[in-house]
């Protein structure tokens, strides 16, 4: 039987790097060998393994949606080694990709529903690859509602689509930052995520929802999707753990008898509630 | 509405093979040619050895009077074998904005463990189930296709052993290739794989053809500390136990029972050298060690000891069973032995679990 | 004894003076283990034989034993030297500590003061174990080439399990050298250099605080002799600035201290 090594990564090339706000950036990858390209496909919900050897690896979302082909993207803040060395890297130069790994948004089970996103600060990211995926196939589903703040107004990342989704007819875009981080020429809401979603609550009618992001916001924005009528298996969200292997090995990522990495990382609150509380 | 997920086990182990089992018998004099014979087959031959610290442990050896015979059981388990404490995943060199990986998976030398216990085997049967039934590892893999298993059953036993209250025994075959059982002058030798024919194989005279044998008043009888099926039942209800705490107090967050046990599998992932040349290696972790699930944020989901150790207790009796059909620990006692408080896990197991 | 013992941790119960009680008791009729009293009627665990080793003053490091209030913590030699240098340390300031001991007259001890548990350990605790004495001169006969081979090899057994950190009562970093990954001072991985850089290390940081208890070597899982390197260290700093660790509450740490007579020029 012949096993494909999970250790051994992709090699993929920086073609791209954007700052989206102080220590965040995103970058686009290139698969160096074509084959390889050709090869890899993942769904939107799954993560990778991003390394630069010799430092080691982080793992992120895949940030680019599966619609779009031949190349991924990942947001990341520098906070950590892997992390600043990657900050570090310049275009061109190559880095070290495993995956997709992990469990997927069911996204084909949501044609024809009302979608609800709601998010905040660097949470956005996993998040971004769902809303391209919906928006790439927009007459597949119903409404598109987002609730997204940060901190800042610096601190908000996808600056520029951002701006796009609030032009979009089809999308209905809730921008918020905390109170004190608006700027002086600040149009949209002020206020923390929750509070905002609580002024504006969504319908459970023919709706899911996903709430991501600092552990926080999904403790306060589960309940308020409750109180508007969402079942716990129509809401979902995406686990961060401290994650090595990404094949459910290494046992970093347990939570209970479940391993984030490979049963999840996305989980309906209803499978959330069932395990222990240690994530 | 149900996710995409990894699918659920099968009963069958990945172990279980179609091998008819044999049986033979090897005078006890005769062993020494046996195990000469592995030596001079080309196999590194791992055993166990008596070191100057009184402590037995599993090395490669090149003499059968290296082998240690009077010992109840090894400080640290054979797991290293397939397992290492130190794995190269691969090397790598960055040349011209270019970058080769190597890893070394082809150069995995034919291998024999000697001497191990029916613990053991059965703690090498749980690697494999975990190792291999999803995601499978190609170390692991490779590893274990290169190694053959030769038991021996336990005339003796202390008490810290209690590998009956596991659903095991010092007679029991699960994982070896071959179990000897010593009869007096002879080895009863259950030959339960096609890896275990070749190797008797390499010396045929030496075994003769046996009738099938009784093997229980030549084994141990440890202690039966608990019923596993109760257990079982009983631990599923344990997670909010208020006992966790006081069995926990003892325990100083070192990795010693994590190290020593035969069925433990953490590791961590770690890149030495520079971005220029280096390698990228897999060593032993611990759950029982305060930075294991810490975010780089700072954020420590199991934050102090009483939740590690409800952890590894956890996983032991009951995440392994939910998740590969089997409880992870095989009575071996190693973590008992090995712990510098003795943090007594079958007593522990007792304590959260009582009405 | 052991009931004189037992009725004495009883007693202090009783008053008030202790809310937990930290010593041993027997399991599977060989070992001896650290137990956590918190109710009177498990006093008669208690147990104190030649197997009751462990050095327990590891375990007030411990949050969740710091929380609980009053500590009652008894002590063979190793354990009370500990306690002195943890107090000249400033770790333990924030316990309300009993400390209890048995002398050699199997009487129960219960130490009054700071002064009282100095004098105590001045007149009955010994500063090296004479067969680590007996192994570390062997050691120092050596060559360095024969020393190096000696320790490569031992250390190659090691795991990088961290029982000897864990179990030392000087170890008490929140966060250890080796967990710093910013830089990766210390490599993590278990072969032979990455144990060597641990352990050296590790012995540096103990020089001239060690008390010698001998732990971190009874209880590695590999057996390797480790508390002789932290013995050596400790000889050289007594050789160097004087004073033996764990006499007294006000040692300090030499390498940490500077006094105006301190013999080097390059600080004036």
């Amino acid at each position: 039987m012949e096993v494909k090594n999970s250790y051994i990564p992709y090699q993929v090339r920086i073609a791209d790097k954007t700052e989206e706000a102080p220590m965040v950036q995103t970058y686009r990858l290139e698969f160096v060998n074509p084959s390889d390209a050709t090869a890899f496909s993942f769904k939107a919900g799954q993560f990778a393994e991003y390394g630069v050897f010799g430092e080691g690896e982080s793992t992120f979302c895949i940030a680019s949606p599966p619609t779009r082909e031949g190349y991924v993207e990942c947001t990341f803040r520098s906070s950590g080694r892997v992390t600043k060395a990657l900050a570090n890297c310049e275009i061109n130069d190559i880095i070290g990709f495993r995956g997709p790994f992990g469990n997927t948004f069911p996204i084909e089970q949501w044609y024809g529903k009302n979608i609800v996103i709601i998010t905040g600060g660097i949470g956005l990211p996993p998040l971004r690859c769902v809303i391209w995926n919906i928006l790439d196939q927009r007459e597949k589903f119903g409404n598109l509602t987002i609730y997204y703040g940060a901190k800042s107004v610096a601190d908000l990342v996808y600056k520029k689509e951002l701006q796009e989704w609030k032009e979009r007819n089809d999308v209905n875009l809730y921008l918020t930052v905390d109170p004190g981080g608006e700027t002086p020429d600040w149009k949209d809401h002020i206020g923390f995520v929750p509070t905002i979603l609580e002024q504006n609550l969504p319908s459970s009618h023919n709706a899911i929802a996903i709430v991501a992001g600092p552990p926080i916001l999904i403790k306060l924005g589960m309940p308020i999707l409750g109180k508007c009528g969402f079942a716990n298996n129509t809401i979902y969200t995406t686990l961060e753990n401290r994650m090595k292997c990404g094949v459910g090995k290494c046992g970093h990522c347990t939570v209970g008898k479940t391993y984030v990495c490979k049963d999840g990382p996305v989980f309906t609150y209803e499978e959330i509630l069932n395990m222990p509380p240690e994530y | 509405m149900p996710l995409t997920r990894s699918k659920p086990k099968t009963k069958k182990h990945l172990s279980d093979n179609d091998y008819q089992m044999e049986q033979s018998l090897i005078s006890s004099a005769n062993l020494q040619a046996f195990f000469e014979t592995l030596l001079q087959s080309g196999r590194i031959v791992v055993a166990p050895v008596l070191k100057q610290s009184g402590k037995v442990f599993f090395q490669p050896v090149q003499a059968y009077s290296e082998v240690a015979t009077d010992y109840i059981q090894t400080a640290f388990s054979a797991k290293s074998v397939v397992f290492p404490k130190v794995e190269t995943l691969f090397s790598f060199v960055r040349k011209d904005g270019e970058i080769t990986l190597t890893d070394s998976l082809n150069r995995i030398p034919e291998t024999v463990v000697w001497g191990l216990r029916p613990c053991d085997a059965a703690g090498f049967d749980y690697l494999t189930e975990f190792f291999l039934r999803e995601n499978p590892d190609s170390y692991f893999k490779t590893r274990k296709e290169h190694t053959t298993l030769i038991t021996f059953g336990c005339k003796e036993a202390d008490n810290a052993c209690f590998c009956t209250s596991v659903g095991l025994n010092p007679g029991n075959t699960t994982g070896s290739d071959i179990l000897m059982t010593f009869m007096n002058e002879e080895c009863y030798v259950e030959i339960m794989t096609e890896k275990g024919q070749q190797a008797v194989a390499l010396a045929p005279s030496l075994f003769k053809a046996s009738e099938v044998r009784q093997k229980d008043a030549f084994l141990a009888k440890p202690a039966t500390r608990f019923s596993i099926d109760e257990i079982k039942d009983k631990i599923k209800h344990a997670y909010a136990s208020a006992e966790w705490k006081q069995v926990s107090l003892g325990c100083f967050s070192c990795g010693a029972c994590a190290f020593a046990c035969p069925t433990c599998t953490c590791f961590d992932i770690q890149d030495e050298g520079t971005q220029d040349k280096g390698v990228r290696l897999r060593c032993w972790d611990a759950c029982g060690f305060g930075m294991f699930t810490r975010h780089s944020s700072g954020h420590n989901p199991k934050n102090n000891q009483t939740e590690r150790r409800r952890q590894r207790l956890m996983h032991k009796f009951n995440y392994s069973v939910d998740n590969l059909g089997i409880v992870s620990c095989v009575g071996c006692g190693r973590c008992i032995r090995v712990c510098p408080a003795h943090l007594n896990i079958f007593e522990n197991i007792l304590s959260v679990t009582k009405d | 004894m052991m009931k004189a013992l037992q009725n004495k941790v009883t007693e202090l119960f009783e008053n008030g003076t202790i809310t937990l009680m930290i010593g041993f008791r027997g399991v599977l009729d060989k070992f001896a283990i650290p137990v956590f009293i918190t109710e009177v009627s498990q006093a008669d665990q208690l147990i104190w034989t030649p197997a009751c080793l462990n050095n327990l003053s590891v375990y007030l490091h411990k949050s969740e034993v710091k929380q609980v209030g009053k500590i009652g913590i008894i002590g063979n030699a190793g354990t009370l030297r500990s306690l002195l240098q943890l107090i000249s340390e400033n770790q333990l300031k924030e316990l309300e500590l009993t400390i209890l001991t048995i002398n050699e007259q199997n009487e129960v001890i219960v130490f009054a003061s700071t002064e009282e548990l100095e004098v105590y350990v001045q007149a009955n605790c010994p500063a090296y174990n004479p067969e680590d004495q007996a192994l570390v001169d062997k050691l120092n006969a050596m060559t360095r080439e024969e020393r190096w081979k000696y320790w490569t090899g031992q250390l190659s057994a090691c795991v990088k399990c961290y029982a000897c950190r864990a179990v030392c009562p000087m170890c008490y970093c929140s966060v250890c050298t080796v967990e710093c990954n910013q830089p990766q001072w210390i490599k993590l991985s278990s072969e032979t250099e990455g144990n060597l850089e641990w352990h050296i290390m590790r012995a540096m940081h103990l020089a001239g605080r060690c008390i010698n208890c001998g732990e971190c070597g009874r209880i590695c899982p590999a057996g390797i002799p480790l508390q002789l390197l932290t013995v050596q260290m400790n000889q050289e700093i007594e050789r160097a600035f004087g004073g033996k660790t764990g006499f007294s509450a006000k040692s300090g740490y030499a390498l940490n201290t500077f006094k105006t007579e301190d013999k080097e020029t390059f600080i004036r």
